[in-house]
Protein backbone atom coordinates (compact mmCIF):
# COMPACT_ATOMS: atom_id res chain seq x y z
CA UNK A 1 0.00 0.00 0.00
CA UNK A 2 2.29 2.70 0.93
CA UNK A 3 4.85 1.88 -1.80
CA UNK A 4 2.11 2.10 -4.20
CA UNK A 5 1.30 5.13 -2.74
CA UNK A 6 4.79 6.65 -2.96
CA UNK A 7 5.20 5.87 -6.95
CA UNK A 8 1.23 7.45 -7.37
CA UNK A 9 3.12 10.25 -5.90
CA UNK A 10 6.50 10.27 -7.55
CA UNK A 11 4.46 9.74 -10.84
CA UNK A 12 2.26 13.08 -10.23
CA UNK A 13 4.98 15.36 -9.44
CA UNK A 14 6.48 15.06 -12.41
CA UNK A 15 3.50 15.51 -14.35
CA UNK A 16 0.54 18.52 -14.58
CA UNK A 17 -3.45 17.46 -14.48
CA UNK A 18 -5.01 18.82 -17.96
CA UNK A 19 -7.70 20.85 -17.12
CA UNK A 20 -10.35 20.03 -20.69
CA UNK A 21 -13.65 22.32 -20.54
CA UNK A 22 -16.79 20.91 -21.71
CA UNK A 23 -18.93 23.38 -23.74
CA UNK A 24 -21.88 23.84 -26.27
CA UNK A 25 -22.80 27.72 -25.92
CA UNK A 26 -26.69 26.03 -26.52
CA UNK A 27 -28.09 24.68 -23.53
CA UNK A 28 -29.54 20.72 -24.18
CA UNK A 29 -27.27 19.11 -26.44
CA UNK A 30 -25.71 17.08 -24.37
CA UNK A 31 -22.55 18.50 -22.27
CA UNK A 32 -23.29 16.79 -18.76
CA UNK A 33 -23.68 13.51 -19.79
CA UNK A 34 -20.65 14.06 -22.14
CA UNK A 35 -19.04 15.30 -19.14
CA UNK A 36 -20.12 12.12 -16.83
CA UNK A 37 -19.60 9.68 -19.62
CA UNK A 38 -16.06 10.80 -20.48
CA UNK A 39 -14.64 11.30 -17.01
CA UNK A 40 -15.85 8.58 -15.85
CA UNK A 41 -14.62 5.72 -19.17
CA UNK A 42 -10.91 8.18 -18.18
CA UNK A 43 -11.50 6.65 -14.71
CA UNK A 44 -11.99 3.43 -16.25
CA UNK A 45 -8.63 3.51 -18.27
CA UNK A 46 -7.10 3.93 -14.91
CA UNK A 47 -6.58 8.21 -14.24
CA UNK A 48 -7.54 10.17 -11.55
CA UNK A 49 -10.53 12.25 -13.01
CA UNK A 50 -12.55 14.63 -11.17
CA UNK A 51 -15.72 16.57 -13.01
CA UNK A 52 -16.57 20.10 -12.07
CA UNK A 53 -19.82 20.90 -12.05
CA UNK A 54 -19.57 24.56 -13.40
CA UNK A 55 -23.48 25.41 -13.58
CA UNK A 56 -24.36 27.41 -10.42
CA UNK A 57 -27.16 27.63 -9.20
CA UNK A 58 -28.28 25.09 -11.78
CA UNK A 59 -26.80 21.85 -10.67
CA UNK A 60 -27.27 18.55 -12.31
CA UNK A 61 -24.04 16.68 -12.93
CA UNK A 62 -24.28 14.75 -8.96
CA UNK A 63 -28.05 13.62 -10.41
CA UNK A 64 -26.76 12.42 -13.61
CA UNK A 65 -23.87 10.28 -11.87
CA UNK A 66 -25.76 8.89 -8.77
CA UNK A 67 -23.80 10.85 -5.99
CA UNK A 68 -26.63 13.32 -4.74
CA UNK A 69 -27.29 12.26 -1.56
CA UNK A 70 -23.59 12.81 -0.54
CA UNK A 71 -22.97 16.47 -1.15
CA UNK A 72 -21.62 18.12 1.40
CA UNK A 73 -19.38 20.90 0.38
CA UNK A 74 -19.19 22.17 -3.09
CA UNK A 75 -17.42 23.89 -6.26
CA UNK A 76 -17.77 27.31 -3.92
CA UNK A 77 -16.58 26.09 -0.74
CA UNK A 78 -13.39 24.69 -2.26
CA UNK A 79 -12.70 28.07 -4.58
CA UNK A 80 -13.43 30.26 -1.67
CA UNK A 81 -11.12 28.67 0.95
CA UNK A 82 -13.99 27.42 3.01
CA UNK A 83 -12.58 23.55 2.60
CA UNK A 84 -9.84 21.63 1.38
CA UNK A 85 -10.24 20.15 -1.89
CA UNK A 86 -10.73 16.73 -1.07
CA UNK A 87 -13.58 17.58 1.07
CA UNK A 88 -15.26 18.85 -1.52
CA UNK A 89 -14.66 15.82 -3.52
CA UNK A 90 -17.39 13.47 -3.87
CA UNK A 91 -15.76 10.11 -4.29
CA UNK A 92 -18.00 7.37 -6.97
CA UNK A 93 -18.15 4.37 -5.32
CA UNK A 94 -18.47 2.10 -8.39
CA UNK A 95 -15.66 3.93 -10.58
CA UNK A 96 -12.06 4.07 -9.00
CA UNK A 97 -10.49 7.01 -9.26
CA UNK A 98 -13.65 9.25 -10.27
CA UNK A 99 -14.38 12.35 -8.16
CA UNK A 100 -17.43 14.67 -8.27
CA UNK A 101 -16.90 18.56 -7.70
CA UNK A 102 -20.83 19.56 -7.34
CA UNK A 103 -21.72 23.41 -8.28
CA UNK A 104 -23.08 25.25 -5.44
CA UNK A 105 -27.29 25.08 -5.39
CA UNK A 106 -27.78 28.31 -3.76
CA UNK A 107 -25.10 30.80 -5.25
CA UNK A 108 -25.48 32.33 -8.47
CA UNK A 109 -22.91 32.62 -11.15
CA UNK A 110 -21.12 35.39 -9.70
CA UNK A 111 -19.90 34.43 -6.56
CA UNK A 112 -16.85 33.36 -8.59
CA UNK A 113 -14.32 35.01 -10.94
CA UNK A 114 -12.55 33.56 -13.67
CA UNK A 115 -8.99 34.91 -11.14
CA UNK A 116 -10.42 32.41 -8.48
CA UNK A 117 -11.13 29.65 -11.01
CA UNK A 118 -7.50 29.84 -12.34
CA UNK A 119 -5.76 30.16 -8.71
CA UNK A 120 -7.81 27.38 -7.65
CA UNK A 121 -6.73 25.30 -10.75
CA UNK A 122 -3.19 25.33 -9.81
CA UNK A 123 -4.03 22.75 -6.78
CA UNK A 124 -6.76 21.03 -9.15
CA UNK A 125 -3.70 20.04 -11.08
CA UNK A 126 -2.19 18.66 -8.88
CA UNK A 127 -4.09 16.68 -7.32
CA UNK A 128 -5.82 15.02 -11.05
CA UNK A 129 -4.89 13.52 -14.20
CA UNK A 130 -7.59 15.02 -15.88
CA UNK A 131 -10.16 18.10 -14.80
CA UNK A 132 -13.04 18.08 -16.77
CA UNK A 133 -14.92 21.50 -16.39
CA UNK A 134 -18.94 20.92 -17.12
CA UNK A 135 -19.59 24.72 -18.39
CA UNK A 136 -23.31 26.05 -17.95
CA UNK A 137 -25.03 26.99 -21.22
CA UNK A 138 -24.65 30.71 -22.58
CA UNK A 139 -21.66 33.16 -23.02
CA UNK A 140 -21.59 34.96 -20.01
CA UNK A 141 -19.89 34.63 -16.11
CA UNK A 142 -20.55 30.87 -16.32
CA UNK A 143 -18.34 29.96 -19.12
CA UNK A 144 -15.73 32.65 -18.74
CA UNK A 145 -15.56 31.05 -15.20
CA UNK A 146 -15.41 27.19 -16.87
CA UNK A 147 -13.04 28.62 -19.33
CA UNK A 148 -10.46 30.60 -17.50
CA UNK A 149 -8.61 27.56 -16.28
CA UNK A 150 -8.75 25.01 -19.14
CA UNK A 151 -5.98 24.07 -21.91
CA UNK A 152 -8.18 22.28 -23.58
CA UNK A 153 -11.47 22.37 -24.94
CA UNK A 154 -14.19 20.08 -26.17
CA UNK A 155 -17.33 21.37 -28.03
CA UNK A 156 -20.43 19.50 -27.98
CA UNK A 157 -22.91 19.79 -31.10
CA UNK A 158 -26.39 18.38 -31.92
CA UNK A 159 -26.81 18.39 -35.54
CA UNK A 160 -29.03 20.54 -35.67
CA UNK A 161 -29.08 24.42 -36.77
CA UNK A 162 -29.14 26.07 -33.86
CA UNK A 163 -26.67 23.72 -31.90
CA UNK A 164 -24.12 24.49 -35.33
CA UNK A 165 -24.44 28.12 -34.87
CA UNK A 166 -24.15 28.71 -31.20
CA UNK A 167 -21.30 25.92 -31.48
CA UNK A 168 -19.70 28.12 -33.96
CA UNK A 169 -20.24 31.08 -31.99
CA UNK A 170 -18.36 29.53 -28.45
CA UNK A 171 -15.40 28.36 -30.75
CA UNK A 172 -14.69 31.74 -31.68
CA UNK A 173 -14.85 33.25 -28.21
CA UNK A 174 -11.93 29.96 -27.34
CA UNK A 175 -9.75 31.12 -30.10
CA UNK A 176 -9.73 34.39 -28.91
CA UNK A 177 -8.45 32.45 -25.40
CA UNK A 178 -5.78 31.03 -27.64
CA UNK A 179 -7.58 27.66 -27.08
CA UNK A 180 -7.89 25.38 -29.93
CA UNK A 181 -11.23 23.19 -29.06
CA UNK A 182 -12.27 19.53 -30.63
CA UNK A 183 -15.18 18.54 -31.63
CA UNK A 184 -18.36 16.22 -30.49
CA UNK A 185 -20.89 15.49 -32.62
CA UNK A 186 -23.52 14.14 -30.44
CA UNK A 187 -27.06 12.87 -31.00
CA UNK A 188 -26.96 11.83 -34.41
CA UNK A 189 -29.81 9.62 -35.51
CA UNK A 190 -28.65 7.63 -38.51
CA UNK A 191 -32.03 6.92 -39.48
CA UNK A 192 -32.09 10.39 -40.42
CA UNK A 193 -28.90 11.28 -41.52
CA UNK A 194 -29.48 8.18 -44.30
CA UNK A 195 -32.77 9.74 -45.22
CA UNK A 196 -31.00 13.04 -45.76
CA UNK A 197 -33.43 14.70 -43.02
CA UNK A 198 -30.78 15.45 -40.49
CA UNK A 199 -27.36 16.94 -41.22
CA UNK A 200 -24.74 14.80 -41.06
CA UNK A 201 -21.02 14.65 -39.43
CA UNK A 202 -19.10 16.00 -42.39
CA UNK A 203 -21.93 19.30 -43.08
CA UNK A 204 -20.79 19.85 -38.88
CA UNK A 205 -17.37 19.65 -39.56
CA UNK A 206 -17.39 21.72 -42.94
CA UNK A 207 -19.26 24.21 -41.27
CA UNK A 208 -17.49 24.79 -38.31
CA UNK A 209 -13.98 23.62 -39.40
CA UNK A 210 -12.08 22.20 -36.28
CA UNK A 211 -10.84 18.42 -35.27
CA UNK A 212 -13.11 15.98 -34.61
CA UNK A 213 -12.97 13.81 -31.70
CA UNK A 214 -15.90 11.64 -31.76
CA UNK A 215 -19.07 10.75 -33.36
CA UNK A 216 -22.01 10.19 -30.95
CA UNK A 217 -25.62 8.13 -31.73
CA UNK A 218 -29.05 8.98 -29.90
CA UNK A 219 -29.20 6.85 -27.57
CA UNK A 220 -32.21 5.45 -25.07
CA UNK A 221 -29.95 4.38 -22.81
CA UNK A 222 -28.66 7.91 -21.85
CA UNK A 223 -32.40 8.79 -20.07
CA UNK A 224 -32.39 5.31 -18.50
CA UNK A 225 -28.81 6.11 -17.20
CA UNK A 226 -29.73 9.12 -15.85
CA UNK A 227 -33.22 7.99 -14.22
CA UNK A 228 -31.14 5.64 -11.85
CA UNK A 229 -27.87 7.90 -11.63
CA UNK A 230 -25.58 4.87 -13.18
CA UNK A 231 -22.60 5.48 -15.25
CA UNK A 232 -23.76 5.58 -19.14
CA UNK A 233 -20.28 3.81 -19.70
CA UNK A 234 -20.92 1.01 -17.10
CA UNK A 235 -24.43 0.19 -19.31
CA UNK A 236 -23.93 -2.81 -21.55
CA UNK A 237 -24.84 -2.01 -25.21
CA UNK A 238 -25.25 1.32 -25.24
CA UNK A 239 -23.98 2.76 -28.24
CA UNK A 240 -23.63 6.11 -26.95
CA UNK A 241 -21.57 4.58 -23.73
CA UNK A 242 -19.27 2.98 -26.21
CA UNK A 243 -18.85 6.15 -28.15
CA UNK A 244 -17.97 8.04 -24.95
CA UNK A 245 -15.35 5.18 -24.10
CA UNK A 246 -13.40 5.63 -27.84
CA UNK A 247 -13.28 9.71 -27.30
CA UNK A 248 -12.15 9.05 -23.84
CA UNK A 249 -9.13 6.75 -25.29
CA UNK A 250 -8.81 8.95 -28.37
CA UNK A 251 -8.08 12.21 -24.94
CA UNK A 252 -5.96 9.94 -23.04
CA UNK A 253 -3.39 9.71 -26.22
CA UNK A 254 -5.08 6.87 -28.81
CA UNK A 255 -5.18 9.20 -31.57
CA UNK A 256 -5.31 7.24 -33.91
CA UNK A 257 -8.37 4.89 -32.84
CA UNK A 258 -10.87 5.74 -35.36
CA UNK A 259 -14.14 7.49 -35.57
CA UNK A 260 -16.87 5.65 -35.87
CA UNK A 261 -19.60 7.09 -37.94
CA UNK A 262 -23.01 5.74 -35.99
CA UNK A 263 -25.08 3.22 -38.43
CA UNK A 264 -28.56 2.40 -38.51
CA UNK A 265 -28.28 -1.54 -37.66
CA UNK A 266 -28.97 -3.49 -40.32
CA UNK A 267 -31.52 -6.17 -39.84
CA UNK A 268 -31.35 -9.14 -42.39
CA UNK A 269 -34.53 -8.53 -43.90
CA UNK A 270 -33.90 -4.90 -44.28
CA UNK A 271 -30.27 -5.81 -46.01
CA UNK A 272 -32.50 -8.47 -48.24
CA UNK A 273 -34.87 -5.61 -49.26
CA UNK A 274 -31.41 -3.51 -49.88
CA UNK A 275 -29.68 -6.52 -52.28
CA UNK A 276 -33.07 -5.78 -54.41
CA UNK A 277 -32.54 -2.13 -54.82
CA UNK A 278 -35.89 -0.58 -52.18
CA UNK A 279 -33.72 -0.39 -48.82
CA UNK A 280 -33.12 3.51 -48.77
CA UNK B 1 -37.12 1.00 -44.52
CA UNK B 2 -40.85 -0.14 -46.17
CA UNK B 3 -42.23 3.24 -45.32
CA UNK B 4 -39.70 4.86 -47.08
CA UNK B 5 -39.71 2.55 -50.07
CA UNK B 6 -43.60 3.52 -50.19
CA UNK B 7 -42.58 7.28 -49.85
CA UNK B 8 -40.47 6.97 -52.85
CA UNK B 9 -43.12 5.07 -55.03
CA UNK B 10 -45.61 7.90 -54.12
CA UNK B 11 -42.93 10.51 -54.93
CA UNK B 12 -44.09 12.46 -51.81
CA UNK B 13 -40.73 13.33 -50.61
CA UNK B 14 -39.83 16.54 -51.93
CA UNK B 15 -36.64 18.96 -50.75
CA UNK B 16 -34.00 17.28 -48.54
CA UNK B 17 -34.07 19.13 -45.21
CA UNK B 18 -30.30 18.34 -44.35
CA UNK B 19 -29.86 20.20 -47.85
CA UNK B 20 -32.13 23.55 -46.16
CA UNK B 21 -30.57 22.57 -42.71
CA UNK B 22 -27.01 23.08 -44.14
CA UNK B 23 -27.73 25.88 -46.36
CA UNK B 24 -29.48 28.32 -43.65
CA UNK B 25 -26.95 27.71 -41.21
CA UNK B 26 -24.08 28.77 -43.75
CA UNK B 27 -25.91 31.99 -44.54
CA UNK B 28 -26.59 32.19 -40.65
CA UNK B 29 -22.91 32.27 -39.71
CA UNK B 30 -22.41 34.56 -41.90
CA UNK B 31 -24.93 37.04 -41.03
CA UNK B 32 -23.84 36.47 -37.44
CA UNK B 33 -20.21 37.48 -38.40
CA UNK B 34 -21.42 40.56 -40.31
CA UNK B 35 -23.04 41.60 -37.46
CA UNK B 36 -21.46 44.84 -36.28
CA UNK B 37 -22.44 46.87 -32.63
CA UNK B 38 -24.12 49.83 -32.77
CA UNK B 39 -20.93 51.54 -31.16
CA UNK B 40 -18.80 50.51 -34.34
CA UNK B 41 -21.10 52.12 -36.39
CA UNK B 42 -21.21 55.10 -34.83
CA UNK B 43 -17.79 55.64 -34.58
CA UNK B 44 -17.55 55.07 -38.48
CA UNK B 45 -20.33 57.43 -38.39
CA UNK B 46 -18.54 60.28 -37.00
CA UNK B 47 -14.73 59.47 -38.82
CA UNK B 48 -16.42 59.53 -42.75
CA UNK B 49 -18.11 62.48 -41.52
CA UNK B 50 -15.39 64.17 -40.26
CA UNK B 51 -13.28 62.85 -43.44
CA UNK B 52 -15.99 63.86 -46.10
CA UNK B 53 -15.99 67.24 -44.41
CA UNK B 54 -12.29 67.78 -45.56
CA UNK B 55 -13.48 68.29 -48.76
CA UNK B 56 -17.11 68.97 -48.92
CA UNK B 57 -19.40 70.69 -46.93
CA UNK B 58 -22.31 68.13 -46.43
CA UNK B 59 -25.63 68.23 -44.30
CA UNK B 60 -24.35 66.34 -41.29
CA UNK B 61 -28.35 65.55 -40.68
CA UNK B 62 -28.95 63.87 -43.32
CA UNK B 63 -25.83 62.01 -43.42
CA UNK B 64 -26.86 58.05 -43.65
CA UNK B 65 -24.75 55.33 -43.09
CA UNK B 66 -26.43 51.65 -44.09
CA UNK B 67 -25.08 48.13 -44.01
CA UNK B 68 -27.49 46.16 -46.50
CA UNK B 69 -26.89 42.62 -47.00
CA UNK B 70 -28.32 40.48 -49.62
CA UNK B 71 -27.25 36.64 -50.02
CA UNK B 72 -24.54 36.77 -51.92
CA UNK B 73 -22.62 40.39 -50.56
CA UNK B 74 -23.27 42.96 -48.01
CA UNK B 75 -22.58 46.34 -48.83
CA UNK B 76 -21.43 49.48 -47.09
CA UNK B 77 -24.14 52.31 -48.20
CA UNK B 78 -23.36 56.08 -47.47
CA UNK B 79 -25.15 58.53 -48.53
CA UNK B 80 -25.01 62.61 -48.01
CA UNK B 81 -26.45 65.23 -49.91
CA UNK B 82 -23.18 67.89 -50.68
CA UNK B 83 -23.88 71.42 -50.30
CA UNK B 84 -20.44 72.74 -52.16
CA UNK B 85 -16.99 71.80 -52.63
CA UNK B 86 -14.41 73.57 -50.09
CA UNK B 87 -11.48 74.95 -52.17
CA UNK B 88 -8.46 73.59 -52.18
CA UNK B 89 -6.63 76.43 -50.21
CA UNK B 90 -9.61 76.40 -47.83
CA UNK B 91 -7.88 73.49 -46.22
CA UNK B 92 -3.92 72.95 -47.56
CA UNK B 93 -2.46 75.06 -45.42
CA UNK B 94 -4.14 73.84 -42.14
Amino acid sequence: MTTELTTEINMRCDLEGRIIVITSGKGGVGKTTATASIGAALALEGKRVVVVDMDIGLRNLDVVMGLENRIIFNIVDAVKGKCKLRQASVKDRRIDNLYLIPASQSDNKDVLNPREMTDFSGELRKEFDYVLMDCPAGIERGFENSVAAADEAIVICAPEVSSVRDADRIIGLLYSRSITPKLVVNRIVPEMVERGDMLNHLDVVDVLSIELIGLVPMDDQVVVSTNTGTPLVLQKKSPAGEAFCRIARRIDGMTDLPIEVPRTDQRLWKKIAGKFGFGK
Amino acid sequence: MFNDFFKKMMGSKGDNSRDVAKKRLKFALIYDKLEVSDDTLNNLHRDIVEVISRYFEIDQEAFKLDIRRSDELSALIVNTPILSAKHRNGRADV
